[in-house]
């Protein structure tokens, strides 16, 4: 892990430069284990910097999420480009991007960050509720060590960190232009384990436990908007001619949102669990999205968001491609 | 008066007609919900996920029926009497508060049947949450403002405090389930609520951001607040006093009904004119307007601040804007 | 007669003829209501708007473009554009829609009398104009001079064409019409409105001026309204803005803090220029 010196020396090394527009990273957040993106647009904003187990926002949904103002008559758009902060997970969303063409390559200039997991945040407040000052965290031998207002707490990461941490296969950044700290030990491993024992149930069960989760669903759409590969410029979510998914909030409605979105993620989730963190009634999104992302694993043998010269996966065929799905 | 734990059930039991909502943990999420039991009763717990505001105004509701073609149009049935059992004090004020919005003018018939209809049994907040501020915004953990009757949890009792006519009716309605409450009850409940009130440690004084406001407007402190605004609903579906919604119709078959759906201001599609114009094109207006009308436009309007201090919005605001550091910000005018 | 407030009334659609042609194009409906009871007791006057709507579909607040002077029957002049104005382009003469209104509040036509009135209207814009040509038509004794100044890009996307020919045969009335691009045998003004009013020069000395139109023309008609030295309390618009309910509960169409469905949508300067989304 880069102490935050080395971290906020080279962002202000970063945003001085004439080709960078503006640097996204993170900072403390305004209370408790809070972190907030934090948006770098002169060097002293590059102060505030930090990078620790607390860091979740995947920030690569900015990239596509900046708002194109129209520009003045008479100046030329600014093309300049956007400095990002990656972990592992961000960093193929990145990939990803450019994968889709979301973005162009020279539009970005990538600081890589190794991460050993981030702090899952309802772990923490179970342990420690309603806590106002702001917590410090740092990675230390494989433990996550947390000031807290009652005193220093070391932590196994296998107890704290967020479930996608202890499943993820790259923790470090898979493109960087630049490096901050030494790359991290790979743990995680490649089974499904969560997603087997979840479709061994009975198909009763199965929707059973959707129903309810669905059902509490407020279609908010923070994990759609939190996702960094729901970019489309207009989505289909919001259309209401026709409406193909109507506004009112009822089971039906819902299912729909949530499997539509599942569908649109297939062969695209870069498994940030980013979807999972946001949601205000705690929907298990991460089983959704990870039964697809195993589909596609077993089917196609295709990881998304790892490399930057590959094709989406939906829009290439291969002869050797399965077929003993379709009915 | 004092209800003694054990005679929950008979007490709730004993309320004459009406239905039960309460707070209730459904899967992972506390929300308001009809209940027949005492068992299914969460009221332990911190603020609900969900606003009590859905059982008023639930956030999907059907405002008319009718048939292609016909020219017969239905109105859903009017709203039976309902109690809210166990609300906390800031939901009840916010009520008071979203009341004003559908009593101006014309009378909104599906909200306001549901508030005539309403019987409010608050429960003191005496272990307010980390992100609680209800005393600065004209509230407090054990605010009476809305309530019919108010509950102090004693530990294996209640103590109740009948506050109108409606909370009489219920305190009747369970005679002998209720005992006269001793003064050292009263004195116990008295140090509890003190307790609270010192545990709401975010503190804020409103009284000159609406002044501050206007001068505002073009300030960049919208942009740099709204930079990581991800321009999702937690913000606004979460607040117990935001109100808006859309209306649209939904067909099925030849049978169509019109719904009324909670919207958000912070949505794109909320101003924008089928022309394509959009006079809040940005995150940045929307912020913005998202502020001006709880801490200035309302109150020009209806002399409240439309904000109880729930702490909701910064409790679950996925990147942290934290309203109290915007309210600060706008405060500190350096911005 | 329901007293519902979202329960709408049915109209009949009495006939519909297209103002304008193309993608966007303008028709106007003049409709009349089902129940004899709606009918006679509905009164509404210029600047006023209504909910009107296709069952099934929706509703869309449209201004009310005929003047109550003109008979016991409603007007609408709607682009097709979104959802609901795109279902409301498919009704014929015969066909129903439904009406709930009117809203919002009016100009203060009442309080002009013994003033001039310059009307100043861009494309579409027009439509909640020309109630108070109409009505100042109807009473042209008690009113003095009618200016009508109204512009499109083209001549093919002016409204109302073929009543300004008559405006020119009241006394104490003219008409100056633009397009944005020159026409072959177009005998009007070429150029944008607000460059029109400046050659149309109107006094503002006991001079109301009204003026609807996109926003960005607006803007530049208040600019030179200001230049023509006319005070703020003698200017008038009319504001739009996506609207749910009309009743100024759902939220969405507040400018600063009016609501444009109650508060409006009429507004003098005096009230906008203190409201900074007035013209966003």
């Amino acid at each position: 892990m880069p102490d935050f010196d080395k971290l906020r020396a080279l962002a202000k090394e970063t945003i001085s430069r004439d080709d960078i527009k503006y640097l996204i990273g993170w900072r403390q957040g305004t209370y408790g284990y809070r972190t907030s993106p934090h948006f770098v647009r002169i060097p002293e904003d590059a102060d505030q910097l930090i990078f620790s187990p607390l860091c979740s926002s995947n920030l690569a949904t900015y990239l596509a999420l900046a708002e194109k103002r129209p520009v003045p008559r008479g100046s030329q758009p600014d093309t300049r480009k956007v400095a990002i902060l990656v972990k592992g997970c961000d960093s193929r969303a990145v990939v990803q991007q450019l994968v889709e063409q979301g973005i162009k390559r020279e539009a970005v200039y990538v600081i890589g960050c190794p991460c050993e997991g981030v702090v899952d945040l309802r772990k923490l407040e179970e342990k420690y509720p309603h806590t106002l000052d702001r917590v410090g965290a740092r990675w230390e031998n494989g433990n996550v060590s947390l000031d807290l207002p009652s005193g220093n707490a070391v932590f196994p990461r296998e107890e704290i960190v967020a479930g996608k941490c202890l499943t993820c296969r790259y923790p470090n950044p898979v493109i960087a232009d630049v490096t901050l700290g030494e790359n991290v030990e790979v743990s995680g491993s490649t089974a499904f384990e969560d997603i087997n024992r979840f479709e061994v149930k009975s198909a009763q069960e199965r929707w059973t436990f959707w129903r309810d989760k669905f059902n509490s669903c407020i279609r908010c759409y923070a994990c759609r908007n939190v996702c960094p590969m729901c970019y489309c410029a207009e989505c289909i979510l919001d259309k209401q001619n026709p409406a193909w998914i109507q506004r009112s909030v009822n089971i039906s409605e819902n299912t729909a949102f949530q499997l539509a979105r599942a569908f649109h993620l297939a062969g695209r989730c870069i498994e940030c669990g980013e979807c999972e963190r946001v949601c205000p009634v705690e929907i298990p999104l991460s089983y959704l999205n990870r039964k697809l992302v195993k589909e596609v694993t077993e089917q196609f043998a295709f990881t998304p968001g790892v490399d930057p010269e590959a094709k989406p996966l939906l829009v290439g065929y291969r002869p050797n491609d399965k077929g003993d799905f379709i009915l | 008066m004092k209800l003694n734990k054990d005679k929950l059930a008979d007490f709730l039991a004993a309320i004459p007609g009406k239905t039960i909502f309460g707070p209730q943990l459904c899967g992972e999420t506390l929300k308001f919900t009809a209940i027949t039991k005492a068992g299914d009763l969460c009221l332990t717990a911190n603020n609900t996920n969900v606003p009590p505001k859905s059982v008023v105004f639930p956030q999907t509701e059907t405002m008319l029926r009718f048939e292609q073609w016909a020219t017969d149009i239905k109105t859903a049935e009017p709203a039976g009497e309902i109690v809210l059992f166990g609300i906390k004090p800031c939901d009840a004020r916010a009520m008071l508060i979203v009341d004003n919005v559908f009593s101006w003018g014309v009378e909104d018939p599906y909200y306001l049947t549901r508030r005539t209809n309403s019987t409010l049994v608050g429960l003191a907040c005496l272990d307010p949450c980390v992100n609680c501020f209800c005393t600065s915004m004209g509230g407090g953990p054990t605010s009476t403002d809305g309530l019919d009757l108010l509950l102090t949890d004693l530990g294996n009792s209640y103590l109740l405090e009948v506050l109108t006519g409606k909370g009489e009716v219920l305190c009747q309605a369970a005679g002998k389930l209720l005992c006269e409450a001793s003064g050292a009850d009263k004195d116990a409940a008295k140090l509890l609520q003190e307790k609270a009130a010192v545990q709401i440690r975010r503190q804020i004084d409103p009284s000159g951001v609406q002044a501050r406001l206007p001068a505002l407007w073009e300030s960049p402190v919208w942009e740099k607040i709204s930079a990581s605004c991800l321009g999702c609903g937690i913000c606004t579906y979460l607040c117990p006093t935001c109100h808006c919604f859309d209306m649209q119709d939904e067909t099925e078959g030849v049978e169509s009904r019109r719904c009324r759906t909670w919207d958000s201001c912070m949505f794109s599609e909320y101003t924008l004119h089928a022309s394509g114009h959009n006079p809040r094109p940005t995150r940045r207006e929307r912020t913005r307007n998202r502020i001006n009308h709880k801490f200035s436009y309302f109150v020009d309007k209806f002399k409240v601040i439309a904000c109880v201090g729930c702490g909701r919005c910064i409790n679950h605001c996925p990147v942290n804007i934290d309203i109290l550091d915007i309210l600060s910000k706008v405060g500190e005018d350096v911005l | 007669m329901n007293t519902h407030p979202y329960i709408p009334n049915f109209a009949t659609v009495q006939d519909t003829w297209y103002e304008t042609y193309g993608d966007r194009c303008i028709k106007t409906f003049k409709v009349g209501f089902d129940d004899e009871e709606v009918r006679d007791s509905w009164t509404h006057l210029p600047g006023q708007c209504a909910m009107i709507g296709v069952l099934g579909t929706g509703e869309s607040m449209i201004s009310i473009s005929c003047s109550p002077t003109e008979g016991k029957f409603l007007r609408f002049s709607v682009m097709r554009a979104g959802k609901v104005t795109k279902a409301l382009h498919e009704l014929e003469a015969g066909d129903k829609m439904t009406v709930r209104g009117p809203y919002g509040n009016n100009f203060p036509i009442d309080e002009w009398k013994g003033k001039n009135i310059i009307t100043i209207g861009g494309g579409i814009g027009q439509a909640p104009l020309r109630p108070v040509i109409e009505y100042v038509r109807a009473k042209k004794s008690e009113y003095g001079e009618l200016t009508v100044v109204y512009g499109a890009r083209t001549s093919a996307d002016l409204c109302f064409k073929g009543e300004f020919g008559e405006l020119a045969r009241i006394e104490n009335t003219c008409y100056h019409l633009s397009v944005d691009v020159k026409e072959e045998g177009w005998p009007h003004y070429v150029g944008f409105v607000p460059a029109l009013l400046m050659e149309v020069n109107p006094s503002p000395e006991n001079t109301i001026a009204i003026t609807c139109g996109p926003p960005i023309m607006i803007n530049f008609v208040l600019q030179n309204l200001k230049k023509l030295n006319f005070p703020d309390d003698q200017i008038y618009t009319t504001l739009e803005n996506r609207m749910k309910c009309g009743i100024g509960k759902c939220g969405r169409c507040n400018a600063g803090n009016l609501y444009v469905c109650k508060d409006g949508p009429v507004f003098s300067y005096a009230t906008l220029k203190n409201v900074p989304e007035a013209f966003a």
